[in-house]
């Protein structure tokens, strides 16, 4: 019963493939370049990883996307959790909380940290991983909303609580392994978010990956595009680990042993 | 692995209200240890509101449960020990039946080793051995089933819980699983609330029968008492098929129906002194017609159900429609359109006013 594509279909695939393909090559060819375009080469690479501060910078945004993806983690599966098991009258308020943040421009932010962020936070880098977590709301509450909605909640979660497990048990041993792939969307929002969030560093005057890219690309333009394959292709890698790394155990079982 | 002394159970004035709904009115229920009590009543009579209330799900708003005579109320779900098994499929999805099963004692800190001895011991009592690596959508309905019923059992429940487990399997499936609940049930002795809708089911696998009504628990005995000895008309009208006929007290305090003589009981006090007598159709016996007993029906309709036949008549003085029952090798003799004397051969039927 599987449809079968006509041309028309994949004349559209084609165009749209192209679209998204050619640029991303012109770019991995031009930053491949060396020497007045005369040679390829990893030149511009190499160079990149002599910059100073390379190393440094983008170890901090690891870490800023690391504690952004657990601190979204720890906030909305509960609270998700939550709205789908009887907290449902809550819903409507905590959805429209979670949409403010793509009104809301960045620069409010900003001052909002000034004025009412507790000192010691404001004194680490760490204060942009709490915005980070604000500003990827209503992304990652709609990812967790879908995957909590497809799967039976309730009988699971009681079924859990009757065969003795504690809520956090439940939460740790059953929710999330049973949305996995809503949690995995979660995380790879939240990361490439926190990567490569610019404003709110630059505001805060904070160095982050995204600052310093900025601040080296200004004095060399084939270095900046081979800066901007390598956060693609980083990317991606972020995508793969997330997606494809802590492979569940048993979806290579399913055959029976 | 069995705990051959059971757990009493006692619900004591149980209320439950859902806004307006009362979901549980003044609700009592006596188990004893080991017994298995199935809970059977028309559609949003309460029966899921009851076991929930007894696991801790849900929380009632007054009354008393007792489990081994110590008060429960206030105890939270995943303290009080009772295994449950879910209408809906329940298992976890993200993992293999046997780690299913061993959930409750993973979640105790129980050591590796015993859960996975333990867990295969109830795989083989569930009949499921070969299963014990497949995820859950591996498994047929029937399947799931027991494997959820195993990991009920797990935990050496002080009460297994039921709620309609049986309820999304088609019919083989469904009989041959309720004798096997039984079976394992009187194994291990582990006392038992069974919620169904399905008479059927109730009387084949309960040693008492509840019988609910609005809230209410109208009669509690053993399936015969049910059946037999209904306590008042409303469980007599669910408990199995009835024929409502029109009937008149009479001075001497009996009832008369189509002409008989039939002796009759009055549970619900009632003053009325007509109404309609409820008759099973294995009460009514078909005749033919002599010269003392002219007939007084036709048969209209016969339905081979197997062994038993059910032969429809239509009463000749006022041409109400009867269902009487009677072994299948018999039912040749009353043809449709043969005239039929029709007896009632019952001692003490109820009234329904
Ligand atoms: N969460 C709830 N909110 C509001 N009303 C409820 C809720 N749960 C149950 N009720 C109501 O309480 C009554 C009893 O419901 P319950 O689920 O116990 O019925 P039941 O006997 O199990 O029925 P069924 O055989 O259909 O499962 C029904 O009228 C139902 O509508
Ligand atoms: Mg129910």
């Amino acid at each position: 019963m599987k449809r079968r594509l006509s041309a028309g279909n994949y004349l559209v695939l084609l165009c749209a493939f192209a679209f998204f393909v050619v640029p991303m090559i012109a770019a991995i060819e031009f930053s491949l370049r060396g020497d007045q375009g005369t040679t390829h080469g990893l030149s511009n690479y190499r160079w990149i990883l002599a910059q100073e501060g390379f190393g440094a910078n983008l170890f901090t945004s690891a870490r800023l996307a690391a504690i952004t993806a657990i601190l979204v983690l720890l906030l909305m599966v509960p609270t998700i959790v939550y709205l789908h098991l009887g907290g449902a009258r809550w819903k409507r308020i905590i959805e429209f909380i979670c949409l403010v943040p793509l009104v809301v421009p960045v620069i409010s932010y900003a001052m909002g940290v000034a004025t009412a962020m507790p000192i010691f936070l404001q004194s680490t880098v760490y204060e942009l991983s709490f915005l980070y977590v604000i500003v990827t709301m209503p992304y990652t509450y709609r990812a967790l909303d879908v995957g909590l909605s497809s799967i039976p909640l309730l009988t699971l979660v009681e079924a859990s609580k009757s065969a003795g497990a504690t809520m956090r048990q439940t939460l740790v041993l059953v929710v999330m392994p049973s949305i996995r792939s809503a949690i995995n969307g979660a995380i790879f929002l939240s990361v490439a978010l926190a990567l490569g969030e610019f404003t709110l560093a630059v505001l805060l005057h904070w160095d982050t990956f995204p600052t310093w890219i900025n601040n080296v690309a200004q004095s060399n333009v084939l270095g900046a595009v081979s800066l901007s394959v390598f956060s693609l292709v980083g990317a991606w890698l972020v995508v793969l680990v997330v997606a494809v790394g802590p492979k569940s155990k048993h979806s290579d079982q399913n055959q029976e042993a | 692995m069995s705990n051959q002394h059971g757990i009493s159970v006692n619900l004591q004035g149980v209320t439950k209200t859902y806004g307006t709904v009362v979901a549980l009115n003044n609700f009592n229920l006596d188990i004893a240890p080991g017994e298995l009590v199935a809970l059977l009543g028309p559609s949003g009579c309460g029966k899921t509101t009851a076991l929930r209330i007894l696991a801790g799900l849900d929380t009632q708003h007054s009354g008393q449960i007792l489990v081994d005579g110590k008060d429960i109320v206030g105890v939270p779900a995943n303290k009080r020990n009772m295994g449950m098994v879910f209408q809906a499929y329940s298992l976890f999805p993200t993992m293999t039946v046997l780690e299913n099963i061993a959930y409750g004692m993973r979640v105790r800190h129980i050591s590796k080793e015993k859960q996975v001895a333990r867990a295969n011991e109830l795989l083989e009592l569930v009949g499921l051995q070969e299963t014990g690596k497949r995820l859950s959508h591996q498994l047929s309905g029937g399947q799931q089933q027991r494997v959820a019923l195993a990991r009920a059992l797990a935990i050496e429940p002080s009460v297994l819980l039921l709620d309609e487990p049986l309820s999304a399997l088609d019919a083989q499936v469904r009989t041959q699983l309720r004798d096997e609940i039984k079976r394992i049930q009187t194994e291990v002795g582990t006392t038992t609330l069974f919620v169904t809708h399905d008479q059927e089911e109730a009387m084949a696998i309960a040693d008492r029968v509840g019988v609910m009504r609005h809230g209410v628990l109208e009669q509690c005995a053993s399936p015969q008492a049910v059946y037999l000895n209904p306590i008042n008309v409303s469980v007599a009208k669910f408990v199995g098929a009835m024929n409502l006929l029109p009937a008149v007290v009479t001075t001497n305090n009996e009832l008369e129906i189509y002409g008989q003589s039939v002796g009759w009981r009055n549970p619900d006090g009632l003053t009325a002194r007509s109404g309609r007598a409820l008759v099973r159709p294995e009460q009514l016996l078909l005749g033919s017609p002599t010269t003392d007993r002219p007939a007084n029906a036709i048969v209209t309709n016969q339905t081979f159900l197997g062994p038993l036949t059910r032969i429809s008549a239509k009463v000749m003085s006022d041409g109400n429609t009867l269902h009487v029952e009677m072994p299948s090798i018999e039912a040749s003799d009353y043809p449709i359109g043969k005239n039929v004397v029709v007896t009632i051969q019952a001692t003490s039927v109820l009234l329904d006013a």
